[in-house]
């Protein structure tokens, strides 16, 4: 009597354990499901869309570097009112550009290189333009994107 | 009577020399026309009378080779039918040039119009195919300035176009294609080439090196040099076998460039050493936080973050460099600082993605060894099920 | 809440369900562990159609967004570099599973009557398996698995008349392009789907309809000691044995996920130059390798033709085996030379190409 007793705490306590254990599997893929399905905080890859800061503290004539994915991109406004944005990597050494306000041009440090508001290169070594980015400003938000 | 053979044979060998030279004569002008036909001056309309004025074909000496140029290159109102913006002072300049006063001077074995241009082929400058255009330039300079017997009887050695094509100018122009770089023309002028002075060389490097001129000029060093008579950049850089410059020219030890004179001792040996201290520490820095990231990078992390704080790094690093010719331990120590910076939250960010690539490993052993628990208790329950019919 | 169950039963055929499983036994016998590789295909197959959903919802089919997608998916999204790790590894494993059914089912000689309706289903979906990772195999976008459906791609060139139309109708135009990613996306989430599900419906319900083959070596031992052959009761002993297998199988892949992550690799770029050591996935090699192999001509046609021929009718023969072998002890030996020479071929030439890439 007590054996079968004994079978039957067993084949509870082994249920029991089945169940525990089931649970815990259970739960491990339920966890990372749940989590998966609800959005990240940056919904868009930043390699294609990224925000560049608010409008308003772009002044004309002025221009400031951001991230864009791992490389950096140039916001500027021009002395005319257009904010335009371009990739910040010059295209002769790959040194970051900078905006020269006294030059009203981009101008890269390295080799004295120069480019237009619209990112041709005009002088010193630069062999071409520096690549373009679409513009979009929504409630003081700049956003650049690569040009699809 | 000498034999009607002989007559023969004779009459012969003078129609032979005649029909030969006839025939040579024939090639050569065939040549010249063919060559014409590519020529710049075809295209403007010109025919061969606009240069052989006297009616023959034959070569003309070459001191009068550079004036006959000049009687249309140097007219401004002839050239402007052609070209309004072209230049007309190349005989001027040439009159100036090393090639242009030895000539005058009766010396012909220096370098004339036709030698750099041609005589029938002429190109404009920036047709590729132009023994002119910039990638060109070097070998027809080296045509005879890399020629050891023909310097030799200038006195001059024939280094500089074998030096030159060792450089950095030489690789980024030939290599990369980068028409920006120097080719000998660029130091030395082309119609007026002539070495250019101690002094006045660095100007041209600080056409594209401005801001290391700038440094160097705001530095101690300038006065030094100029007492001393020292050009500029030639004492560090050199002057036609510019290679890329290394850290390890910084220093005081046997090789180190500042070795050449200074010595060690005193202030300005401490802030050499403490300048190239500084310098080895930042490259070593950031290749070890690159290698940090690539690792991250290729497990699948992201480290998008850390790259651009490794990009600011190098940017320091560059700067660093060019801030070594202020000779003084600031600005330079803080430039490098802000580099070690960068690179220190370079390396941050990479060792943080690995660290969560662990995380994510343990909380996989977790469930696994969940899994596990879960597959030894059903082995268990299976066994302890009772036993088929 | 025990009113649920008389609802249910007045509505659905769920106690003639639970009766009919009740009765059904498995049998059980030396070699009755090869039942349960039909069932972790099915288990591989039914995580797959999950992760695949759940990737589905974050990726993005054309070539210029392909890549950023999947790298946004590994890195920005929760637990995304998980769904993507077990996606990868369970195609895998189910190519590897895929195969174990079917070599276990022909050495089993299980195909025979009235199976065969059965077995030529199970070959399709092998097939459509396989389809399944060629297809996806591409949609990373990455530098590897753009040059290696270039040269799969490339050898249905081989086919005699149809193979130009055939390289046009994979690549969707001349060459592999963003055309190709999408519509190999096609394929791969919503026609090889379509397929699978119905064939595994028909190919489940003829497995319930037939119940599971007994070996013919098991039957004639059990006919000669005058034994019948052991069963178990489906219920609970195959079904649990079956769930341990299942559960073994999910072991194996946290395992492989946590050790070996699945890569990222660089993007595609279509107009460098293919890196050295492209290759298909393992489960295609044996067939690169062959291809490899074969000399320019044999008696003055194409070699590759030949060996792209042979393959075919290997496919064929696979295909109509139930129809070819008889159920006689003979042709039986002939099925388990020919399945044993199909294996050893395949795996020599996998081992022979694994081994020549070896850096």
């Amino acid at each position: 009597m007590a054996h079968v007793e004994d079978q039957g705490g067993r084949r509870r306590l082994l249920n029991w354990l089945l169940g525990i254990w089931g649970g815990g599997v259970v739960g491990s893929i339920c966890y990372p499901v749940v989590r998966y399905l609800s959005p990240p905080d940056i919904p868009e890859a930043a390699t294609l869309s990224v925000g560049a800061g608010s409008a308003r503290s772009l002044a004309p004539n002025s221009g400031r570097v951001v991230p864009f994915g791992s490389r950096p991109a140039i916001v500027i406004r021009t002395p005319a009112g257009d904010v335009r944005a371009f990739s910040a990597t010059c295209t002769h050494l790959d040194c970051t550009v900078q905006y020269r306000p006294d030059l009203q041009r981009i101008w890269c440090a390295c080799h004295n290189g120069q480019y237009d508001l619209n990112g041709r290169n005009v002088a010193g070594p630069p062999p071409r333009p520096l690549d373009e980015y679409d513009v979009n400003v929504k409630d003081d938000e700049i956003a650049i994107a690569r040009r699809s | 009577m000498i034999c009607g053979r002989a007559r023969t044979m004779a009459v012969l060998c003078v129609a032979l020399v005649l029909v030969a030279s006839h025939v040579h004569a024939q090639t050569a002008g065939d040549a010249a026309r063919a060559e014409f036909r590519d020529d710049v001056h075809a295209a403007a309309g010109l025919t061969c009378p606009a240069c052989h004025t006297d009616g023959g074909y034959a070569a003309r000496p070459r001191t009068a080779i550079a004036p006959l140029c000049a009687t249309c290159h140097s007219d401004a109102a002839f050239m402007r039918r052609f070209d309004p913006q072209v230049r007309v002072d190349q005989f001027l300049q040439y009159q100036t040039s090393t090639h242009g006063r030895r000539m005058a001077s009766g010396e012909t074995r220096v370098a004339t119009c036709t030698d750099c241009h041609g005589a029938h082929g002429v190109r404009r400058v920036r047709d590729p195919r132009s023994p002119v255009a910039p990638l060109n330039v070097a070998a027809t300079c080296g045509r005879c300035h890399a020629d050891a017997s023909r310097m030799r009887a200038f006195g001059r050695e024939p280094a500089p176009p074998h030096d030159w094509s060792a450089s950095v100018h030489a690789a980024a122009l030939l290599k990369r294609g980068d028409t920006s770089a120097p080719t000998c023309v660029a130091c030395h002028g082309s119609h007026g080439a002539t070495p250019p002075g101690v002094t006045s060389v660095a100007n041209v490097c600080a056409q594209c090196h401005l801001r290391e001129a700038e440094l160097f000029r705001a530095s101690p060093k300038k006065d030094i040099f100029d007492a001393i008579g020292q050009a500029e950049c030639l004492v560090c850089h050199g002057n036609h076998r510019i290679e890329a410059p290394g850290d390890a020219w910084v220093g005081v030890e046997a090789g180190a460039v500042c070795e050449q004179c200074h010595d060690g001792t005193g202030d300005s040996g401490t802030i050499i050493r403490r300048m190239r201290t500084q310098l080895d520490e930042l490259s070593g820095a950031a290749s070890a936080a690159d290698a940090v990231l690539t690792r991250a990078e290729h497990a699948g992390m992201l480290v998008d973050d850390g790259r651009l704080a490794l990009r600011d790094a190098r940017e320091q690093q560059v700067q660093s460099r060019v801030l070594v010719h202020a000779f003084a331990a600031e600005p330079f120590s803080t430039a490098a600082t802000r580099g070690l910076t960068s690179v220190r939250s370079a390396r941050d960010a990479g060792e943080a993605a690995l660290r969560e690539l662990q995380v994510r490993r343990r909380g996989l052993a977790v469930a696994t060894l969940l899994i596990l628990a879960f597959l030894v208790t059903l082995g268990m329950k299976i066994r302890r099920l009772p036993p088929s019919a | 809440m025990p009113r649920l169950r008389p609802w249910l039963e007045e509505r659905l055929p769920l106690s003639d369900l639970i009766q009919t499983l009740r009765r059904k036994t498995v049998p059980h016998h030396r070699y009755s562990l090869w039942y349960y590789f039909g069932g972790t295909t099915l288990f591989l197959f039914g995580i797959q159609v999950g992760t695949g959903a759940l990737l589905l919802l974050y990726y993005r089919p054309s070539a210029a967004e392909a890549y950023e997608s999947v790298q946004f998916i590994v890195t920005r999204v929760p637990f995304g570099w998980l769904v993507r790790s077990i996606h990868a590894w369970a195609a895998n494993l189910m190519v590897a599973s895929a195969f174990a059914h079917l070599f276990s089912v022909l050495f089993l000689h299980a195909y025979r009557r009235p199976r065969e309706l059965t077995w030529v289903s199970g070959v399709i979906l092998l097939l459509l398996t396989l389809a399944f990772g060629f297809t996806g195999y591409l949609l990373p976008w990455n530098e590897v698995s753009f040059f290696a459906t270039r040269v799969g791609t490339d050898i249905a060139a081989t086919v005699p008349l149809i193979g130009h139309g055939l390289v046009r109708f994979m690549r969707g135009g001349n060459d592999v392009t963003g055309a190709t990613l999408t519509r190999l996306f096609g394929f791969h989430v919503a026609i090889l789907p379509a397929l699978a599900t119905a064939l595994v419906a028909l190919h489940l319900l003829l497995v319930q309809r037939h119940g599971m083959s007994v070996p013919p070596s098991v039957e004639r031992r059990a006919a000669e000691n005058g034994q019948t052959i052991r069963a178990i009761p489906f219920l609970p002993h195959f079904l649990l044995r079956d769930l341990f297998a299942w559960t073994a199988v999910l072991a194996l892949l946290a395992g492989l996920s946590t050790f070996y992550p699945w890569e990222l690799g660089a993007k595609a770029d279509p107009f460098a130059a293919a890196p050295a050591g492209i290759r298909p996935e393992w489960y295609f090699l044996w067939a690169f390798e062959t291809l490899k192999h074969v000399p320019a001509t044999i008696a003055g046609v194409s070699g590759e033709l030949i060996a792209v021929g042979a393959m075919g009718l290997g496919a064929l023969a696979a295909l109509g085996l139930p129809f070819l072998a008889r159920d006689t002890p003979r042709a039986r030996r002939v099925v388990l030379w020919a399945g044993l020479g199909a294996l050893g071929f395949m795996g020599a030439m996998t081992g022979l190409a694994l081994a020549g890439g070896m850096p």
